[in-house]
C-alpha cells in the first residue's frame, strides 16, 4: 500500500497541482473603459496578478546626475488562496532600490516579503511598505506628495516627491495596450516631473538631495504574449518641462511586437503615437560580465517626427535580482539628446532570459 | 650541562624504569582525563550550539513570549518590522505534531521562506517539483532526511499531522537539505501551520536581524520598556551564554576531578624523584665535589621532573584524544549530565586548550619535583659522600614538643579556615570556596599524618613485640618523612574515593526517597510536548478499572534571559494540602484564599533567592501575575528550577489547562486490567505509558550511568595511590640500606626482613587509609552540603555507605601490603656486605 502510494502520488500530483491552481484563481483582465478614480487607484489592486509602483529620478547638484530608483512590486501568485490564515502567501511584495553613481557604479538593494508579515499595502491609496522601506502618498489641504524611504548597508534615501504637473493617464484613459491583441493590456498611470527634495545617505554620510523624478503605477494580469520575451521602456523628464514615455514589446528575434509612445509638451498638450510611429534602434551594445546578456545601452528612439538618442550615465546598470526568481534586467539613468532633450530612465528586460508576465 | 644532564636522566630512567614509567603514566592519566573531559564537553557544546544555530539561525535578537504557552501578536511583529533599525523579522510558529500514528511527536516549524532565507537558511525546505508543484507557499510539509528515514516515508507521501484535536492532511512536499543528520523535524510554510494549529493572529516568536551598524544592546535597551509584559526581546548572544550555563557547573565539577587525578600524578613524581635524589645522593655529592654547583643540582632534578612531565603530558594528550573519540563514538556527547544527548559530536582539538593541558601536565610534574630538587640542592656534600642521603638537611622539626605544638596550632587554624570556606556562598555561581575547602581538607589530612603516626606508633612501640614488628614501628616513628610521603598518596586517593562514594550514595538515597514522593500513582501516561488527546479523556469517562486520576501540564517560563527557563507545572492539587503531592523541604505557609499560590522547587529558591511567604511576579499567560510562594519542595529533576501552580488558580487566571501527563490509580484488585486498558490506549494514541516502578528504575539507572565516569576517576586515583606506596617504600628501603644491611649482618634472615618491610607498609597503609577515610568523609560532606547545593542547587542528607567504604579500605590495605612486598624484595636483595663496606 505504502509503496503504491509512493509510486503514484508524485505523478498524480504533478498533473493536478498546476491545474488546481489555475482553476482556483481567476485574475481580472485590464478592461478598456475602466474609469480610474484617485486616490483609490493610487492604491493596490490585489485581485490583479501584477502591480508595480515605480519611481525613477535624477538628482542635481551636489549629486550631479546621480540616478535613483525605488520600486515596489506586488504579485498575486495564485497560491494559498483559500487558506484561512492572515499569513497566507497570496500577496507577495518585492522592492528594488538602486542608486547610480555616474561613471562609477550602481548600488542596489532589494527586499521581499509576503503581505501581512513585515510588509503591507493599502487598497485605497498609494501606501506600500516592506519593513521600513516605504512609498506613501501624503495628502494635505494645500498639497500632495509622495514619501519614499529605504535604507540598506551601503546607501539609504528619504525623499519627498511633489507634483509640478497633473498626472498622466497612459493609453486610453489609463488603459495601455501591450500587444496587437486587446486582451494583453495594463492599467497605467504616470506622474512625470515630480520635484524631489530630501536626503541621501552614501557611505554613512547624509547629504541633502534635490532633483526630478518620474512615478509610474501599473497593474495588470497578463502583459506579454507567449511569443514576447521582454520590453524596452523609457520615461524622460524633458528639460523644458515636457515628458516623453515610449515602450516596445520584443519577440525572441528582437523585433517589435508592439510599441506605443506618449509625449506631453511643456504646455500640457498630449500626443500619442501608435506602433507604426515608434521605433527603437540599438546603436551600441554592452555585454554583462555577470549574466552574459547583451543590452543595447545606446539607442535611437523615433517617436513620430522626433528622433532622440540615449546615452547611459553608466554602462553597467544591470540589476540581478534573486527574488522572486532569478531575474536580470537593465534599468538606468540615461541622458537624452536630439529633437528632445532631458534625463530619463531606460528599462530593458528579457535580454538575459525571457520574462513571463 | 646538557651532556651530563642527559646522561643523568638516561641513567635515572634506566635504573628506575618501573617507577619512571609509572610516574609518566600517572601524569598521562591526569592529563588524559582532564583533556578528554574538556574535548567531549567542548564538542558537545559546539554541537549543541550548532544544532541551535541550525534551527534558530543566527539572528541578532529574538522576540519571544516569556511563558511557553504565550505567543507574539502578529501586529507587534509587523510593527517591529517597520523599525528603521530592523533589517528582517523572521517569524516562526513552533509546535509539536504527531505524524500519522507514529508514537512520538515531531517538532513542526512554520516559517516564512523570505525571511528564513536570510536568518535561518539551514531550515529552508527544498520542494520536490513533482510533489509540490514547486512552490514553498502551497500545502505541504518538508521533512528532514533523518525523519523521512525514521518514518519510512518518501517525498510525495500523504501524511496526517495532528496535535490535540487539530489535523492537517497534507503530503511530504520535499526535504530540508541543510538539516543536520540527526535532526528530526518538519518544516512548512508558516501560514499552513497557523491555519491548522494556530495560534490565530500570532506567532511563536520573531527572530530579528538588525541593520548593519545598529548596536544590538542599545536598540534592545530602547525597546525594553515598550513591550507588553508577557514578551521579552533578548539578544541572541544570551542564548549561547545560556547554553554554556546549562552545563557549566557540571563541567567544572568534572574538571576539578581531573585536576585531582593530576594532583595525584604530581605526588607520584614527588615520590619517584625523592627516591631518585636519595638513591643518588652519593653520586650527586661526588659531582658536587667535582664542581657541579648546588644550582645545577637543583636544576637537574627539575629537568628530570620535566623529562617525566613532557612525555607524560604528550601521552596524556594522545590518550585523552583517543578516550574522547572512543567515548563520543560509543556513547555520544553526554558525560552523564544529561544536557546533551542523541548525537555524536565531532572531536576537534583546539590549539590553546591542547597546549594548556600539555603545560598543566608538565607543571604538575615540575611541582612534584620541586621539593626533591630543593633537598638535592641542600645536601651537605661531605656527609652525603660518606653516609648517603640526609633526610633533614636542616635538622629541624622532627617531632619535638614545641614544633609539635606549632604544628597542631597550624592545623587547628586550617581546620577553622576550612570550616569558614564551607560557609561562603558560591562565587560566579560556582562552588569555588567549596573546592578550596576540599583542597584544605586534603592538605590537613597530609599534614596530620605525621602527628597521627607519631602518636599512635609512639604508643605502640612501647608494647612488647617481636623484633621485625618493633623495627618496623620504630622506623615509622623515627623517619616520618618517608612514611608521610607514602601515606599522603593513599590519604589523597582514598579520601577522593570515599568522598565520591559518600556523595553519590547520599544522592542516591535521597533520590530514591524523592522518587517515592513524586511518583504517588502506580501508572502514568504522557504525551511529549503535546496535550493529551480528548479521545483518552472520553474513554476515561466510561467505566474503567481506575479509581482516581490526576492531570498535570508542563510549560516553561523565562524569568531571566541569561538563564534557562523555569519549568511551570500546572497540577491538580489541593491548595490546603500541597504536601500530599510535593516533597517539601521545610514548612508550608498557607496562602490567603484571594492570592495565587505557587510552590517552588529548591533550585528555583536558590537561583532566584526566594523564600516561602514572599511574593513573586511570574510572566504567566501574556502578563505579569503576582503570586505568593507557599513553600519550597525538593526537586532533583529540574536543575534550573520549577514552579507548581494549582490547576484552579491557573484556570482562574484565564489559562487553558491542557494536560500533558496523567497519573492513574487502578482500583484494588484490578491492577492487571488497568495496565492492559491503558497500554492499549497508549499504543493507539501514541502516548508513553509508564509504571511508577519503571520510572524509578529508569531514573536510578540514569543516575548510576551519570556517575559512571566518577568511578573511573576513583579507580585511577586508588591505583596511583598504591603505586605511590610501592615506590616510596622501596625508596625508604634504599635510604635505610645501611641499617637493613646491619640488621642482616646481625642475623635477620630474608623472611624477617621481608616481614619488617611489609609490616611497615601495612602500618603506613593503615595510617593512610585511616586519615584518608576521615578526610574522605569530610570532603564527602563538603561535596554533599556545599558543592552540590551551590553547583546544582539541590540538597540532600549525608549518607555514609559503610558497606562500600570499609571493604574498599580492607581491599586497599591488602593491596598496600602486596605493594610493600615489592619493596621488601628489594630489601632482601641488598648486597649487605657491599653496603656496609661502602658506609665505612
Amino acid at each position: 500500500m505504502q509503496r503504491r502510494s509512493f509510486l503514484l502520488t508524485p505523478l498524480l500530483l504533478a498533473g493536478l497541482a498546476p491545474a488546481a491552481a489555475a482553476e482556483a484563481v481567476r485574475y481580472p483582465p485590464a478592461r478598456r473603459g475602466t474609469r480610474l478614480a484617485f486616490p483609490r487607484d493610487h492604491g493596490a489592486h490585489p485581485a490583479f496578478r501584477h502591480e508595480w509602483w515605480y519611481v525613477t529620478g535624477a538628482l542635481d547638484a551636489p549629486q550631479r546626475d546621480m540616478g535613483f530608483q525605488l520600486t515596489f512590486f506586488r504579485n498575486r501568485p495564485g497560491l494559498a488562496e483559500g487558506l484561512s490564515s492572515p499569513l497566507a502567501a497570496s500577496q507577495i511584495l518585492f522592492a528594488h532600490a538602486a542608486v547610480t553613481l555616474p561613471g562609477a557604479r550602481l548600488l542596489h538593494a532589494e527586499r521581499a516579503a509576503r503581505a501581512n508579515l513585515g510588509a503591507g499595502f493599502s487598497a485605497v491609496d498609494c501606501d506600500v511598505h516592506i519593513g521600513a522601506w516605504q512609498m506613501r502618498r501624503h495628502d494635505t489641504a494645500d498639497s500632495e506628495s509622495f514619501r519614499l524611504k529605504m535604507q540598506d548597508a551601503s546607501f539609504a534615501f528619504d525623499l519627498r516627491l511633489t507634483p509640478t504637473q497633473p498626472m498622466l493617464l497612459q493609453g486610453d484613459g489609463g488603459w495601455s495596450q501591450k500587444s496587437p491583441r486587446p486582451d494583453l493590456a495594463s492599467h497605467y498611470v504616470s506622474w512625470p516631473q515630480l520635484q524631489v527634495e530630501g536626503a541621501l545617505v552614501l557611505d554613512g554620510k547624509r547629504q541633502p538631495a534635490r532633483g526630478r523624478a518620474w512615478f509610474d503605477h501599473e497593474w495588470s494580469s497578463t502583459v506579454l504574449a507567449a511569443d514576447s520575451v521582454g520590453w524596452d521602456w523609457i520615461g524622460i523628464n524633458l528639460n523644458d518641462g515636457g515628458a516623453l514615455m515610449a515602450f516596445r514589446i520584443r519577440d525572441a528575434a528582437g523585433a517589435s511586437v508592439h510599441a506605443h509612445a506618449a509625449l506631453r509638451d511643456k504646455d500640457g498638450r498630449l500626443q500619442q503615437f501608435g506602433a507604426d510611429q515608434v521605433s527603437f534602434t540599438p546603436l551600441r551594445n554592452w555585454s554583462s560580465p555577470r549574466t552574459g546578456a547583451r543590452y543595447p545601452v545606446q539607442m535611437e528612439i523615433r517617436v513620430g517626427p522626433y528622433a532622440v538618442r540615449t546615452s547611459p550615465m553608466l554602462d553597467d546598470q544591470e540589476l540581478v535580482s534573486r527574488r522572486p526568481q532569478p531575474i536580470s534586467y537593465w534599468e538606468g539613468l540615461v541622458s537624452v539628446t536630439g529633437a528632445l532633450a532631458g534625463r530619463g530612465y531606460l528599462e530593458m528586460t528579457g535580454y538575459a532570459s525571457a520574462l513571463n508576465l | 650541562m646538557s651532556r651530563l644532564a642527559w646522561w643523568l636522566i638516561r641513567a635515572q630512567f634506566m635504573t628506575r624504569r618501573t617507577a619512571t614509567a609509572l610516574s609518566i603514566l600517572a601524569i598521562a592519566l591526569g592529563v588524559a582525563l582532564g583533556y578528554a573531559i574538556h574535548l567531549i564537553n567542548a564538542a558537545a557544546l559546539a554541537d549543541f550550539a550548532q544544532a541551535m544555530k541550525s534551527v534558530q539561525g543566527e539572528p541578532d535578537a529574538v522576540l519571544a513570549p516569556r511563558d511557553s504557552a504565550g505567543q507574539v501578536p502578529l501586529a507587534l511583529i509587523n510593527q517591529i518590522a517597520r523599525d528603521e533599525s530592523v533589517a528582517i523579522v523572521a517569524p516562526v510558529i513552533e509546535t509539536r505534531v504527531r505524524v500519522d500514528r507514529a508514537p512520538t511527536a515531531v517538532k513542526l516549524i512554520g516559517l516564512d521562506p523570505f525571511s528564513a532565507a536570510a536568518v535561518m537558511p539551514d531550515l529552508l525546505p527544498r520542494p520536490s517539483d513533482a510533489a509540490s508543484g514547486g512552490s514553498l507557499f502551497e500545502d505541504g510539509a518538508y521533512a528532514s532526511p533523518a525523519l523521512l528515514a525514521q518514518l519510512g516515508l518518501g517525498v510525495g507521501a500523504g501524511v496526517t499531522l495532528s496535535r490535540g484535536e487539530a489535523r492537517w492532511n497534507t503530503r511530504i512536499a520535499g526535504d530540508i537539505p541543510a538539516a543536520r543528520p540527526d535532526d528530526l523535524l518538519l518544516v512548512a510554510d508558516i501560514a499552513w501551520v497557523q491555519a491548522h494549529f494556530g495560534p490565530p493572529d500570532a506567532v511563536s516568536e520573531g527572530r530579528l536581524r538588525l541593520m548593519p551598524g545598529v548596536k544590538a544592546a542599545d536598540w534592545l535597551a530602547a525597546q525594553a520598556g515598550r513591550l507588553p509584559a508577557g514578551l521579552a526581546l533578548r539578544a541572541a548572544e544570551d542564548d549561547s551564554a545560556r547554553v554554556s550555563n546549562i552545563s557549566r557547573a557540571y563541567r567544572v565539577n568534572l574538571n576539578v576531578l581531573a585536576l585531582v587525578a593530576l594532583l595525584t600524578g604530581a605526588f607520584l613524581v614527588f615520590a619517584t624523584q625523592l627516591t631518585a635524589v636519595a638513591q643518588r645522593s652519593t653520586q650527586f655529592a661526588l659531582l658536587g665535589v667535582l664542581g657541579l654547583s648546588p644550582r645545577r643540582r637543583l636544576l637537574q632534578i627539575l629537568v628530570e621532573g620535566l623529562a617525566i612531565g613532557v612525555p607524560g603530558a604528550a601521552l596524556g594528550l594522545a590518550l585523552g584524544y583517543g578516550l574522547a573519540l572512543a567515548f563520543t563514538q560509543a556513547i555520544g556527547g553526554d558525560l552523564g549530565g544529561g544536557f546533551f544527548s542523541g548525537s555524536t559530536p565531532a572531536i576537534l582539538p583546539g590549539l590553546a586548550p591542547t597546549l594548556g593541558f600539555f603545560v598543566l601536565g608538565c607543571a604538575a610534574s615540575l611541582t612534584g619535583a620541586l621539593y626533591p630538587a630543593w633537598l638535592n640542592r641542600m645536601q651537605p656534600l661531605a656527609q652525603a659522600l660518606k653516609t648517603g642521603f640526609a633526610q633533614q638537611p636542616h635538622a629541624g622539626h622532627d617531632g619535638r614538643p614545641r614544633s609539635r605544638r606549632a604544628w597542631a596550632t597550624a592545623m587547628a587554624l586550617m581546620t577553622l579556615a576550612t570550616f569558614g570556606l564551607t560557609q561562603l556562598p558560591a562565587l560566579f555561581e560556582l562552588p569555588l570556596a567549596g573546592y578550596a575547602a576540599i583542597a584544605l581538607v586534603l592538605v590537613l589530612g597530609i599534614a596530620a599524618a605525621p602527628l597521627v603516626t607519631q602518636t599512635v606508633f609512639g604508643a605502640l612501640v612501647k608494647l612488647a613485640l617481636p623484633a621485625p614488628q618493633r623495627i618496623a614501628l620504630q622506623n615509622i616513628v623515627q623517619a616520618p618523612l618517608m612514611a608521610q610521603v607514602a601515606a599522603s598518596g593513599l590519604i589523597v586517593s582514598f579520601a577522593l574515593t570515599v568522598s565520591m562514594v559518600t556523595m553519590v550514595s547520599s544522592f542516591r538515597v535521597a533520590l530514591d526517597q524523592w522518587l517515592d514522593a513524586v511518583l504517588p500513582a502506580p501508572l502514568y501516561v504522557r504525551s511529549k510536548g503535546m496535550p493529551l488527546p480528548d479521545e483518552l479523556f472520553a474513554a476515561l469517562k466510561q467505566p474503567t478499572p481506575f479509581e482516581k486520576l490526576e492531570r498535570s501540564a508542563t510549560g516553561a517560563l523565562s524569568l531571566d534571559p541569561q538563564r534557562p527557563a523555569v519549568a511551570l507545572l500546572v497540577r491538580e492539587l489541593d491548595r490546603a494540602d500541597p504536601a500530599a503531592r510535593l516533597p517539601f523541604t521545610g514548612s508550608v505557609s498557607t496562602v490567603a484564599r484571594d492570592r495565587i499560590a505557587v510552590w517552588i522547587s529548591e533550585p528555583m529558591q536558590q537561583l532566584y533567592r526566594l523564600n516561602p511567604g514572599q511574593t513573586l511576579r511570574l510572566p504567566l499567560l501574556g502578563r505579569e501575575v503576582e503570586v505568593v510562594v507557599g513553600g519550597v519542595w525538593r526537586d532533583y529533576a529540574r536543575q534550573f528550577g520549577a514552579v507548581v501552580i494549582g490547576q484552579e488558580d491557573y484556570l482562574a487566571l484565564g489559562g487553558r489547562f491542557e494536560a500533558t501527563e496523567l497519573a492513574l490509580w487502578p482500583r484494588r484488585g484490578e491492577e492487571a486490567a488497568a495496565r492492559a486498558w491503558l497500554a492499549q490506549r497508549a499504543t493507539s494514541l501514541g502516548l508513553e505509558m509508564h509504571e511508577s516502578g519503571e520510572i524509578r528504575e529508569l531514573s536510578l539507572s540514569i543516575f548510576d550511568k551519570s556517575f559512571a565516569v566518577t568511578y573511573a576517576l576513583e579507580a585511577a586515583a586508588m591505583l596511583i595511590g598504591l603505586f605511590g606506596l610501592a615506590v616510596t617504600l622501596s625508596a625508604s628501603v634504599w635510604l635505610r640500606a645501611r641499617e637493613l644491611a646491619t640488621l642482616s649482618a646481625l642475623g635477620f634472615d630474608r623472611r624477617m626482613l621481608t616481614r619488617a618491610v611489609m609490616t611497615e607498609g601495612a602500618l603506613i597503609a593503615a595510617i593512610g587509609l585511616g586519615v584518608g577515610l576521615a578526610c574522605g568523609i569530610a570532603v564527602g560532606a563538603i561535596l554533599t552540603h556545599v558543592v552540590n547545593p551551590q553547583a546544582f542547587h539541590w540538597r540532600m542528607p549525608l549518607e555514609i555507605p559503610w558497606t562500600q567504604v570499609l571493604p574498599a579500605a580492607a581491599l586497599t590495605l591488602l593491596a598496600g601490603i602486596a605493594a610493600s612486598r615489592f619493596a621488601a624484595r628489594q630489601a632482601t636483595r641488598l648486597p649487605a656486605a657491599q653496603v656496609l663496606a661502602n658506609a665505612q
